[in-house]
């Protein structure tokens, strides 16, 4: 179930406004771990310490500060980052619509889906419009003293709204430095063989078929262990690189493999 | 509010509250200030030249908080020399280079009674010019404890053919410093040569000095921060005021002096005034010319 | 030589710093399809614009850090004296070890194997969880080459599951600018149904959704996300350029860090000077 509404507010662009309730539509769970002392098992607590004095300092003791070079820092208020914080504002403005595979997938970041708040009817509309044009719509909103943009999709028959990550967050290739990668020459062959290994393992995706395999068996090991039953432990194994002057040669016999 | 405008080599400057007491319990005013570096130029430009400066500014005197200006104000007149300078995340800074009377009197006139240069100059900043031992005294130390320490250095660099030169911080330390001028040092070889030193001191010296940074091992002992040996640190200039209580500077000494004032157990004398410093400097020259001209070569690196 | 600093990096620029992961590599191991096999280590490939704060401590503006301590003692634990324990009732722990969580998985922990090949655009954007790039190692740059290469030509993205500390991550390896992405993807379990939130059935009249459309026709563009900035993140970056200005920073004291021993032969000539020097005072 989608749960409990966690925001409200409108949709705007033009002179339409579709009041809308976000809920959340990711669960993850996790296997939780805790840090334990070595010695007597017992659970240890985070806390912050001072350089200098290596004990734990309070936090009434504690500031917040940017540190604008090197060992010097700007404090700063909490009443200070509560004005930074973005108005408050129950929008969800649309700047424009974009055609959809047009966002590289990189900025995607969490999506929630939108339910219709009091009438349907602008909803539906927006929905069959979003649908029929193949289109989404770039967006920003302010939640939770945050400012987001966010891409509005139609899936199905509903509206979701997927938050984007800002342009400068995320990192471009150039940094790689693949330059010399980029300038090793392949043969026709070797792309041609290539190509056709992806083609041979083509399928379409069905993402019901992955499962979180290692949390199960994680559960049986520390079944195993509570029942103070012996653990053995595998190494994990790496696999020998393909060397460039063997890559034909592992192409060709991979491509006899899956034929 | 009083404004002149002063002609200076052709360069028109305008000065700004110059009645203003920047040293309030010693009635020291801006235009003392001016004065005392206009006197004082001959002397201090050298060391100033090409290096970027850090400005510490002092607009509500010495008994408000100060701050720290690298970036040179834009609006300075057309004719202050810049650097720029390529910082850590990669984003240059335009910074202020103090070579003429002119500058130094706009800088003046920005109540920056503190001028601050790193060890390198703008356009090699990887390279230090010389190895500098900043003597501070922990709690329950003195300069007298920083003197005894500096005069055992000297020994030591000139068991290993170095000459070193001492300066008075303007605080309360001394400020020790090797000229090298060499283009092949770099700041490691300064900082593990300085690490070397301050370890060796503090083993053969374990009473009088440590080499530890924490304030609990500083205590009655003189602590020689070796770390000042990098591109990223600054050390206040010789000849310049010091935003204390009074106009102190920080001025060069002759062995002879310290040696002296270790005799005779005498801090004060390790404290150089704005106006002493003035006829100090005009009677004996710059005792701190060679640290910037002397070539050296440190051992073992 | 490391800085004389407390035991940190420092914030290299002053708008943002990335948060868990390391610029240096979060993983190597190997990506693999069918018989072929690339040594690749992942790295990030977003940085969380989020402007990044530090604690000091008001007393003397020391920079606070994060360590582990014994609810009864006063002592840091250090990392060798922690281990990883697993609840089972109350205060009752099973330890897992590195080597044991590895050896659940022990095919997966070490290698990305592309079991097949997809359409990226069939890949519905909530499946997306966080980017990473993959760089090639040693030995491997011909093959990731390779494999960049063919996919762009195909347009497919491989899917694969490898292990990575406590979590199996399920992701789609796929050809960005001439580098590999990888794309950790959530679980199809992970996705929340949203049956209850359905709209209700209301008729949407032609003329109603035709106006919708046309304005939406009127604000089609090319998405450019350059054009958006993080509001918060400017005006927590202005309020502090503006503090800088009025007021000097606070300075935190220095923080002795232990270094490599010094030169041999410079501790030698030195401690022979000094033995000179002692003599003589």
């Amino acid at each position: 179930m989608a749960g409990r509404a966690m925001w409200k507010g409108y949709i705007h662009f033009g002179d339409t406004s579709v009041p809308v309730k976000l809920h959340t539509a990711i669960k993850e769970e996790r296997i939780q771990f805790h840090l334990l002392h070595k010695r007597d098992h017992v659970r240890l607590r985070q806390q912050m310490v001072c350089a200098y004095e290596k004990k734990p300092t309070p936090t009434e003791a504690q500031v917040k500060a940017f540190e604008v070079e090197e060992g010097k820092y700007i404090i700063v208020d909490p009443e200070e980052l509560e004005q930074a914080a973005p108005e408050s504002s129950r929008t969800i403005e649309v700047h424009e619509f974009v055609e959809i595979d047009q966002i590289d997938p990189i900025f995607f970041d969490r999506a929630y889906y939108l339910e219709p708040d009091a009438s349907s009817r602008e909803y539906n509309a927006l929905v069959g419009a979003l649908k029929e044009m193949e289109v989404e719509a770039v967006c920003t909103w302010t939640m939770r003293k945050r400012s987001y943009l966010g891409a509005l999709q139609a899936s199905g028959k509903i509206l979701r709204l997927n938050t984007l990550r800002y342009a400068d967050e995320v990192i471009p290739v150039k940094v790689l430095e693949l330059q010399e990668v980029h300038k090793i020459p392949l043969s026709e062959k070797e792309l041609k063989i290539g190509c056709d290994l992806v083609n041979q393992l083509a399928a379409p995706f069905q993402p019901e078929k992955f499962e979180d395999e290692h949390q199960k068996e994680l559960r049986h090991l520390i079944e195993k262990k509570a029942r103070g039953e012996k653990v053995v432990v595998a190494r994990p194994k790496r696999l020998k690189p393909t060397t460039s002057d063997k890559l034909l040669e592992a192409l060709e016999a991979s491509l006899k493999k899956v034929a | 509010m009083s404004r002149k405008i002063v002609e200076i080599s052709g360069k028109r400057l305008a000065l700004s509250n110059l009645e203003k007491d920047l040293y309030p319990s010693y009635g020291f005013t801006k235009a003392h200030i001016l004065e005392y570096y206009r006197r004082i130029a001959q002397f201090i430009l050298p060391h100033l030249r090409d290096r970027a400066l850090t400005l510490k500014r002092y607009p509500e005197g010495v008994e408000k908080e100060p701050f720290f200006e690298k970036r040179c104000p834009s609006h300075r007149p057309p004719w202050v020399k810049t650097a720029e300078i390529r910082l850590d995340d990669g984003e240059p800074m335009t910074m202020c280079l103090v070579d003429d009377l002119e500058t130094l009197m706009w800088v003046a006139n920005l109540a920056s009674l503190e001028l601050h240069v790193p060890l390198a100059k703008a356009a090699s900043r990887e390279t230090p010019d010389s190895v500098v031992f900043d003597l501070d005294p922990g709690d329950g130390a003195n300069i007298i404890d920083c003197a005894r320490v500096a005069l055992i250095l000297r020994d030591l660099f000139s068991q290993l053919r170095l000459s070193s030169y001492v300066k008075t911080s303007g605080k309360k330390g001394l400020h020790l410093y090797v000229p090298l001028n060499r283009k092949e040092t770099t700041f490691e070889d300064t900082k593990t040569f300085a690490k070397a030193v301050a370890e060796i001191m503090q083993k053969n010296y374990p009473e009088l000095v440590t080499a530890r940074m924490a304030k609990k091992q500083r205590e009655t002992k003189v602590f020689i921060d070796w770390s000042q040996n990098d591109s990223a640190k600054t050390m206040i200039c010789v000849y310049s005021l010091r935003g204390g209580e009074k106009p102190v500077v920080s001025f060069p000494l002759a062995w002879e002096e310290l040696e002296e004032s270790v005799g005779q157990n005498d801090p004060e004398k390790l404290q150089v005034m704005y106006s002493e410093a003035v006829s100090k400097a005009e009677k004996n020259g710059d005792l701190f010319q060679d640290v910037i001209v002397k070539k050296q070569k440190l051992p073992h690196l | 030589m490391r800085k004389s600093r407390s035991d940190r990096t420092p914030s290299r620029s002053p708008s943002v710093r990335g948060d868990e992961i390391s610029p240096h590599g979060i993983w190597s191991g190997t990506i693999s399809f069918s018989l072929v096999a690339i040594p690749v280590q992942l790295v990030k490939a977003v940085e969380t614009g989020r402007v990044s704060f530090r604690m000091l401590h008001s007393e003397d503006y020391s920079p606070l850090a994060r360590k582990m301590f014994c609810p009864s003692g006063e002592k840091i634990v250090t990392p060798e004296e922690t281990i990883r324990g697993y609840e089972i009732e109350p205060d009752k722990y099973i330890e897992i070890t590195e080597e044991e969580l590895e050896s659940v998985s022990p095919e997966r922990s070490r290698t990305i194997e592309i079991v097949e090949f997809i359409d990226m655009k069939e890949v519905d954007s909530i499946y997306y969880d966080h980017p990473y790039y993959l760089v090639p190692l040693k030995g491997g740059e011909k093959s990731y080459r390779l494999l960049v290469e063919v996919m762009q030509r195909t347009n497919k993205a491989g899917l694969a599951k490898f292990v990575l500390g406590e979590r199996e991550y399920f992701v789609a390896v796929k050809s960005r600018d001439g580098a590999l992405a990888l794309f950790t993807l959530h679980y199809s379990k992970e996705i929340l149904p949203h049956e209850d939130i359905l709209p209700k059935e209301e008729k949407v009249e032609a003329e109603h959704k035709s106006r919708m459309k046309k304005s939406i026709k009127k604000m089609m563009a090319d998405f450019n996300p350059e054009k958006y900035a993080d509001e918060r993140r400017e005006k927590i970056m202005e309020l502090i350029k503006k503090k800088t200005k009025e007021k000097a920073p606070v300075e935190a004291p220095e923080v002795e860090v232990e270094e490599g021993e010094s030169p041999a032969d410079l501790v030698a000539a030195l401690e022979k000077s000094m033995r000179k020097v002692k003599k003589n005072r």
